[in-house]
C-alpha cells in the first residue's frame, strides 16, 4: 500500500452465480484524492464502489481502507468501520421519510451514545453549510431533489469521514441543480481535502476530478 | 435507540399499528376476560362452602330411593333426608382420625312433613361458631340466636309465608318453640338454606331415638389444597360415605364447568397465538416495505443488533399499548359480566330439600358471577403482551440479519 493511500483494492473481483461483473480491476486512492469512475450502464462501476466502500463482499481480492484490511470483516464490523471512516451518497438520496432533514443528517449518530444535544447542533451546522438552516425540520417529502441531496452530502459528513463514495450524485437533479451539487462536493474536496471517490456516466462530471478510470465489462479499461 | 424514530415510524404506518395494536388487545382482552370468568365460576362454586367455612361435607346417603322423586306414602313427621342418614359413633371417631383435617362441626338436617307440606330443620353445632349452619349466625335480620331448648330461628320468608312473627310461638312435630329471631339465606348458600334453625340437641330430641345424632359434618382442613387428599382417605377409611367439596358443584355444571378448567388455558392460548401471529404478519409484511430503510441504516453504519433494536423498539411499543388496551377491555367485559347471574346446580346430596319437592327442581343457586381482574391477571397480561413482542422481534430480527445492504440498495 501506497504511504499516501486511503484506499486499496487488489484484484477485485465480484461474481453473481456465472455472471462476472467486477474482473481483478485493482485501485489505489490517495488521501485528498478526488477519482471518478465512469462508464456505461451495466460496467460494473456501482459494483466496484460497493466493494471498495465495504458495502459488499467481493468474490476475490483485497480491500485496505484507511489502513485496516476489511475483507474479512464481519458484517457488524463492517458497519461500525463505514460508521467511523466513511460517508455515502446515492442517487436517489436515501433519506428516511419519517424523519427530518436534521434526523436525517443524524442518522449514523443515533446508535452512537452521544447527547442528543451535540448530535443535533452537529447536524445543523452541516445543513448550514449546505445553505439547508431554513429546511431542518422539514420531511424529506416536503425537500426539492436539490436539498434532498444537500441533506444526503450533510449525512454523509456527519462522522467526519476519511473517504465519501458518491453513487451518480447528480443522476436525479436537473443540470442546474447537479450543478450545484458538483460544486458543493468539488468545495468539500479542495477546503477540507476530502477524498472523493464518485461514480458518474456523465463524462463532463468526471472533468472534475483527479484522475478518471474508466470501466468497460467489470474491467478498468483507462 | 431512538426513541422519536420509533414514535414516527408508528405515526407515519398509523392504520398498520392500529392493526397491530387492535390485535394485540383483542388476544390479550380475551386471554383476561376468559381467566376472570373462569375464576369467577371457581369463586361462586366455592361460595357456599366458603359461606359455612368449610372444606368439605361428610353425609351417608340412601342412594336408590332419592332419584323417584315421589314421597312414600306412608312419609309423615319428623324424617331424615334420604341424602342424610345418620352417622354412626364410629363414622365420628374415624373423621377426627383423618390426617389434614383441622375441625369438624356437626349438623343434623330433618324433614318434617304435615298435611300442609313439608319443612326442614336444621340442627346446628354451636360449639364452632365459625363452621359449618351455624354460620348463618352471621345473617340475623331480627331477634338473637337460641339460647336454649324451646327456642327457634326462622328463615324470614317462611316466617312472612306462615305468618309468624318474632316472640311468636311456632310448633315443630306438634311441640312448641318460641321464636326468638329471624334471618335471611345469604346468596349462594343454599346448602345451608332451611325453614327453621334450632341448637343440635333441641333438633335431636325431635327425632325418635335421635339422641346424639348427627347426618352430616362440616370439615375443615388445615391446607385447603389437601382436599383432594382428604376426600380419598376419607373415602378408603370409612366405607359408604359421600364427602363433597366444591368440585361437587362444577362436576354437575357439563360444559360450563368446561370454562374453568382446560377451556379457558386453551381458549386463553388460542388468543393469544392469534395476536402474536397476526402482528408477526404485519410486522413482517411491513419488513418487506422497509427493505430499503433497513440497507439505508445498514449503509451507513448500523449494526444489525441496532437495526434490530430499533425495529424491536417498535413492536415494544405496539405491544405494550395493546397489552394495556386489552386489560382496559378485558376489564369492562369482565365488569360487564359481573352483572349476570348464574345458575349454579346443588348436588342432590348437599340439598336440603327432598327431591320431590317442586322447589327442588329449582333448587339451582343463583348466584352474581364475582368477575374481577385481579393485578395479578392485569400484571400477567401485560407481561404475555410483551412476550408477543419478544417472539416478533426475535423473528423479524432473523429475518433482518440476512438483509444486506448492498443487495438492498442495488434494487432500488
Amino acid at each position: 500500500m501506497s504511504k499516501e493511500a486511503i484506499l486499496e483494492g487488489m484484484d477485485l473481483r465480484k461474481e453473481y452465480g456465472t455472471l462476472c461483473v467486477v474482473k481483478g480491476v485493482s485501485l489505489t486512492v490517495e488521501k485528498g484524492e478526488f477519482i471518478s469512475i465512469v462508464g456505461k450502464s451495466g460496467s460494473g462501476k456501482t459494483t466496484l464502489l460497493s466493494l471498495l466502500s465495504g458495502l459488499e463482499r467481493s468474490t476475490n481480492g483485497r480491500v485496505i481502507l484507511n489502513g485496516k484490511d476489511i475483507t474479512a470483516a464481519s458484517e457488524d464490523e463492517l458497519a461500525l468501520f463505514r460508521r467511523e471512516n466513511v460517508g455515502f451518497i446515492f442517487q436517489s438520496f436515501n433519506l428516511i421519510p419519517t424523519l427530518s432533514a436534521w434526523e436525517n443528517v443524524a442518522l449514523p449518530l443515533f446508535p452512537v451514545k452521544m447527547p442528543e444535544e451535540k448530535r443535533r447542533s452537529r447536524a445543523l451546522d452541516l445543513l448550514g453549510q449546505m445553505e439547508m438552516e431554513h429546511r431542518v425540520e422539514h420531511l424529506p417529502s416536503a425537500l426539492s431533489g436539490g436539498e434532498k441531496q444537500r441533506v444526503a452530502i450533510a449525512r454523509a459528513l456527519i462522522n467526519n469521514p476519511k473517504i465519501v463514495f458518491a453513487d451518480e450524485p447528480t443522476g436525479n437533479l436537473d443540470s442546474k441543480t447537479g450543478e450545484a451539487i458538483m460544486d458543493i462536493l468539488k468545495n468539500l474536496h479542495a477546503d477540507n481535502g476530502m477524498s472523493l471517490l464518485m461514480v458518474t456516466h456523465d463524462a463532463e462530471l468526471s472533468k472534475e476530478a483527479d484522475r478518471t478510470i474508466r470501466m468497460q465489462d467489470g474491467e478498468v479499461v483507462s | 435507540m431512538y426513541y422519536p424514530y420509533i414514535l414516527k415510524e408508528l405515526q407515519h404506518r398509523r392504520n398498520r399499528t392500529l392493526v397491530n395494536i387492535l390485535g394485540i388487545a383483542v388476544g390479550i382482552a380475551l386471554f383476561v376476560s376468559i381467566n376472570a370468568t373462569s375464576a369467577a365460576y371457581k369463586k361462586a362454586v366455592n361460595q357456599p362452602f366458603k359461606n359455612l367455612g368449610a372444606d368439605l361435607v361428610v353425609q351417608r346417603t340412601i342412594k336408590k330411593t332419592v332419584d323417584s322423586g315421589q314421597a312414600p306414602r306412608t312419609m309423615r313427621g319428623i324424617r331424615l333426608p334420604f341424602s342424610n342418614q345418620l352417622l354412626s359413633p364410629k363414622d365420628l371417631q374415624g373423621l377426627h382420625g383423618i390426617e389434614g383435617v383441622d375441625s369438624a362441626a356437626y349438623s343434623l338436617l330433618l324433614w318434617e312433613f304435615a298435611p300442609r307440606g313439608f319443612r326442614t330443620i336444621m340442627g346446628m353445632d354451636p360449639e364452632h361458631p365459625d363452621l359449618g349452619p351455624v354460620k348463618v349466625k352471621d345473617w340475623l335480620e331480627k331477634g338473637r340466636f337460641p339460647e336454649k331448648q324451646g327456642e327457634v330461628v326462622l328463615e324470614k320468608h317462611f316466617a312472612k309465608f306462615n305468618h309468624v312473627h318474632l316472640g311468636d310461638i311456632f310448633k315443630i312435630s306438634g311441640r312448641p318453640f318460641r321464636v326468638v329471631g329471624l334471618l335471611e339465606i345469604k346468596e349462594g348458600s343454599q346448602i345451608a338454606a332451611t325453614n327453621m334453625y334450632l341448637p343440635l340437641e333441641a333438633a335431636q330430641t325431635l327425632l325418635e331415638g335421635g339422641a346424639n345424632a348427627v347426618n352430616m359434618v362440616y370439615l375443615r382442613l388445615k391446607n385447603p389444597s389437601m382436599v383432594n387428599r382428604v376426600k380419598s382417605q376419607i373415602s378408603r377409611q370409612i366405607r359408604g360415605v359421600s364427602v363433597s367439596s366444591s368440585d361437587s358443584f362444577l362436576e354437575l355444571m357439563g360444559g360450563v364447568s368446561m370454562i374453568s378448567s382446560r377451556f379457558s388455558l386453551m381458549a386463553s392460548l388460542a388468543a393469544l397465538i392469534g395476536a402474536v401471529l397476526l402482528i408477526m404478519k404485519t410486522m413482517l409484511s411491513n419488513l418487506l416495505e422497509r427493505s430499503k430503510e433497513i440497507g439505508i441504516l445498514k449503509a451507513v453504519g448500523w449494526s444489525h443488533g441496532e437495526v434490530q433494536k430499533q425495529l424491536m423498539g417498535e413492536v415494544f411499543v405496539q405491544a405494550i399499548v395493546g397489552g394495556l388496551l386489552g386489560v382496559l377491555i378485558g376489564y369492562i367485559i369482565s365488569y360487564l359480566l359481573g352483572f349476570l347471574s348464574i345458575s349454579i346446580p346443588v348436588p342432590w346430596n348437599l340439598n336440603p330439600l327432598p327431591a320431590m319437592a317442586k322447589q327442588a327442581v329449582a333448587a339451582a343457586h343463583v348466584v352474581r358471577l364475582p368477575v374481577k381482574v385481579s393485578f395479578r391477571l392485569a400484571s400477567t397480561s401485560i407481561a404475555l403482551a410483551l412476550m408477543v413482542g419478544c417472539v416478533t422481534g426475535y423473528v423479524l430480527g432473523r429475518r433482518t440479519v440476512k438483509m444486506k445492504p448492498a443487495d438492498i440498495l442495488r434494487q432500488l
